[in-house]
């Protein structure tokens, strides 16, 4: 996985930012689709009716030229959580707000919503926050279980963690001469057990 | 950038040699070499130099910094220092852990050698970070660092690039979200 949020179409982990949920408000009627909302018993969906849709969806239905629904931002990015996260963003459980928090964050800015500088300086100022621990810890943990280490960080976060154990593997690597010793490719070595097996089964 | 890749870079640094045996001049590509003679110092490449060595064919005569008392002030400065210091050479890492490898018997003092070439390194590695993260928690847009080594750029690369490249996506945010709405 390389950088995410970069809008491209096949990109993964731009699929699963965008189909994160956000509360939204009908404000035209909807035709035929009331079954979305479950508590409701008529065939269509009310303006004022109250739902959760996927971002997607709801930036389809939401933009200058169409209003038919109104969006408000997800309780993690609100004023509250934006409030802890000064505090001190480092203990901060990010993979529990959202497991895409800074590119869902950058996505829900697409809104033009009255808190939206407040919520992209909150983005930056808590990724400036946390970066130093991620760069300490993943280049500290050599020979580690790093469940640990990763399991409050968000996936670009673990991205990040990722590149910064690369850098210390492959130094370690080459320190302890491990580089200059020939291995066998890894395919090549389950490729003879599979024609081991088909042996075996013929 | 691998470092096996940075290794061999620093292979190409020159170091001098007591050969046992005599030749005349050798033509290689990357230069020439020689002409040997037997009890005579002869600059070579380090990679030939280690070659030699394996073949017993000659005794390595360390660089004049690989010396402890060298090693020990430069340690000293480094310590003192608030900036990245100069090194002796700009690959002392790999030529320190080549040397070490295959030469142990030509250098007096190789295992305090070593240690402190690790703790100079690990000085650098610590001041390093810590200028990582004063700079990206800066809203500066580029910053300077003297005297940094290819190996030590090596190590902090791979994070350093996707930190800036997240940084700067969270920025564009700040500046760019008019653009990106007026579709």
């Amino acid at each position: 996985m390389t950088s995410e949020s970069v809008d491209d179409y096949f990109s993964i982990s731009d699929i699963l930012t965008t189909q994160e949920r956000l509360p939204c408000k009908v404000e035209l009627p909807i035709y035929r689709l009331g079954y979305l909302d479950s508590s409701s018993t008529s065939d269509d969906l009310q303006p004022g009716t109250k739902l959760d849709l996927s971002f997607w969806m709801a930036r389809a239905l939401c933009s200058r030229k169409r209003h038919i629904v109104s969006v408000e931002m997800p309780r993690p990015y609100r004023e509250g959580y934006r409030e802890i996260l000064t505090a001190d963003a480092n203990v901060v459980d990010l993979h529990k707000l959202g497991p895409y928090y800074y590119s869902y964050g950058s996505q829900l800015l697409k809104f033009e919503l009255p808190e939206t500088a407040d919520v992209a300086k909150s983005l930056i100022k808590c990724f400036q926050t946390r970066i130093r621990k991620i760069m300490d810890s993943s280049q500290n943990a050599y020979n580690e279980d790093t469940t640990k280490l990763t399991a409050k960080l968000d996936e670009t976060e673990k991205c990040l963690f990722k590149a910064g154990q690369m850098g210390l593997n492959d130094f370690q690597r080459w320190e302890t001469r491990q580089t200059e010793k020939l291995t066998t490719s890894e395919m090549v070595r389950s490729h003879r057990k599979r024609k081991r097996a088909l042996m075996d089964d013929s | 950038m691998d470092p096996a890749e940075v290794e061999f870079l620093a292979e190409k640094e020159e170091i001098s040699v007591v050969p046992n045996f005599t030749q005349d001049k050798i033509y290689l590509i990357g230069g020439d070499v020689g002409p040997f003679n037997a009890g005579l110092p002869v600059k070579v490449p380090l990679w030939m130099a280690i070659n030699l060595k394996q073949g017993q064919k000659c005794r390595i005569i360390p660089p004049d910094w690989m010396d402890t008392e060298r090693l020990q002030d430069k340690k000293q400065e480094e310590t003192d220092s608030k900036f990245f210091t100069e090194m002796p050479s700009p690959h002392f890492m790999e030529i320190t852990q080549l040397l070490l490898k295959c030469a142990t018997d030509d250098i007096p003092h190789a295992d305090e050698i070593r240690t402190l070439v690790k703790d100079i390194w690990d000085l650098r590695i610590a001041k390093l970070r810590s200028s990582i993260d004063t700079f990206l928690k800066s809203d500066a847009t580029h910053a300077k660092l003297n005297y940094l080594t290819l190996m030590e750029l090596n190590t902090a690369r791979p994070f350093l690039t996707k930190a800036l490249d997240q940084m700067h996506l969270l920025r564009s945010n700040l500046s760019g979200r008019i653009q990106s709405t007026q579709e």
